[in-house]
């Protein structure tokens, strides 16, 4: 029941988090993870909050907690590498986008910020195969979303 | 500048770059609903504390790269004509309206009769209006296009790939701009609105460069213009169409827009007078291009305050010009509902 539970205020959170409202999305969060901290995602999206709101070592610490659950989780892995850039981590940042992009060749955030590390690491020619496969990506998805919007 | 988004090396530098020359601050903002080309909110038009790029929350990387370098050059291009001079836009007036709109309505009535279908009255005195404000924002904006493009281009070659396609996007809405209503529109303006499309193409196909952008490859009509002297065109049915006679007009859009354009220096260094050349070039071409079009006296030059305010008072003007061109034609409660 508990982990039905804790599903449902995660849902409510996203809906807050969606409306950019972030106080109450947090609320919500952290009820979901006292009531099941075995779900990867509520500590992933609590990330996902923390990260915007600038917080990103706690940010980090939730990604770290939903990888550690599931080894295999690529969101997590993309948010630790924004939470690690945003430390000015890069190499460590480097490793968690690559990790991500591993397991999921479409995430482009992933993609974008190995692109990023490496600029920032001076390895500029990957740096820019990096950004090539993010832009591909990119403009793919928004073709996608040019033509749904025709379709409408 | 304080974002927790991650921007590639030349993008944060460039917008550094921007708030130290101008002293200012620029925010970044994420948007569902934001315009593909995104948005610039800047202190120089609206009485806000910092700027704000706005754009689409699915641009996650390179794409808001694009977006955030081209209008960070358009505020350098803004903030440095205030700083230096005084920082003008295309704006109208009651009197100006009159004008234009008197303009377009003797061009309908010779379209017209020449028609076997008319178009309502109360249709085409509608249009009279939407057809100048639509003159109004693409004055500026096409200009300034062209110059932003051509100099995000030369300082940032990293992102050239993604310019391309972000162009090659606006092109094809731009020309879908006005198609369901080629029918309706006298075709003198349908003509002008399609020619400045083609000559900002033609001058960034030329500039990026990149065939992909020519119009005559891109804009199924013009196809058949491709490849194909004026001598050739003038000797086929073509001459006639709307199509032939954007490219014509396009084509001497284009010698307008290359003559300032090609005597810049567009890696010169980025200080604020450089910019401010490229404003000065922008008022200068806008102003050629009006002339061309013989819509001179549509326009004013004013603050952009200014043209806020016009925007407020559109039905007013409006309601006002139908008035001194239809009289007692039309009645006193036009434009009410």
């Amino acid at each position: 029941m508990t982990v039905k539970e804790a599903v449902e205020l995660l849902k409510k959170g996203l809906s807050y988090a969606r409306r950019t409202k972030c106080k109450e999305a947090l609320a919500y969060y952290n009820q979901a993870l006292a009531l099941d901290p075995n779900n990867p995602e509520g500590w992933y999206l609590r990330a996902s909050l923390l990260i915007d709101a600038g917080k990103n070592r706690e940010a980090l610490s939730d990604c770290e907690k939903a990888i550690a659950l599931n080894q295999n989780y690529s969101d997590a892995w993309s948010k630790k590498s924004l939470a690690l850039y945003n430390l000015e981590r890069y190499e460590d940042a480097l490793l968690a986008s690559t990790r991500a992009s591993t397991l999921n060749g479409n995430d482009i955030s992933a993609w974008y910020l190995k692109g990023v590390c490496l600029d920032e690491l001076g390895r500029s020619d990957e740096a820019q195969e990096a950004y090539g496969k993010s832009l591909e990506l990119e403009i793919i998805l928004d073709m996608k979303s040019e033509k749904n919007k025709v379709g409408r | 500048m304080k974002t927790e988004m991650p921007l590639s090396k030349p993008i944060r530098r460039f917008i550094n770059h921007t708030e130290v020359t101008l002293d200012t601050e620029i925010s970044l903002l994420r948007q569902p609903d934001a315009e593909p080309g995104g948005t610039l909110v800047d202190v120089y038009t609206y009485e806000i504390d910092r700027n704000v790029i706005i754009f689409p929350a699915q641009y996650v990387g390179l794409l808001k790269d694009f977006v955030i370098a081209k209008h960070c050059t358009n505020l350098l291009i803004k903030g440095a004509a205030v700083k230096k001079g005084e920082y003008h836009v295309c704006s109208y007036t009651s009197d100006s309206v009159y004008r234009g709109m008197r303009q377009i309505y003797l061009d309908a009535l010779k379209d017209e009769s020449g028609k076997k279908k008319k178009l309502p009255v109360q249709k085409l005195i509608q249009m009279l209006f939407l057809l100048f404000t639509h003159f109004n924002d693409d004055i500026n904006e096409l200009p300034w296009n062209a110059i932003i493009n051509a100099s995000v281009y030369h300082r940032m070659p990293k992102i050239r790939k993604t310019q391309l396609y972000h162009v090659m996007k606006e092109s094809k809405n731009d020309m879908d701009e006005m198609m369901d209503q080629e029918e309706i529109i006298p075709r003198r303006y349908f003509v002008l609105n399609k020619a400045m499309f083609y000559s900002r193409d033609m001058f960034l196909a030329k500039t990026l460069p990149a065939d992909e952008l020519m119009p005559v490859l891109n804009i199924p009509q013009m196809k058949k213009f491709n490849h194909l002297e004026v001598k050739e065109m003038l000797t086929t049915r073509w001459t006639q169409t709307a199509w032939y006679q954007s490219k014509f007009f396009g084509d001497n859009m284009l010698e307008i827009m290359e003559k300032p354009l090609s005597l810049v220096n567009w890696n010169a260094e980025p200080t604020l007078d450089h910019y401010y050349e490229l404003y000065k070039i922008g008022v200068n071409l806008s102003n050629h291009l009006l002339s061309y079009m013989t819509m001179k006296d549509w326009f004013v030059w004013e603050s952009p305050q200014h043209l806020l305010e016009a925007h407020e008072n559109n039905g007013a003007y409006e309601k006002d010009a139908v008035k001194k061109i239809f009289g007692d034609l039309v009645t006193d409660t036009w434009g009410d509902s």
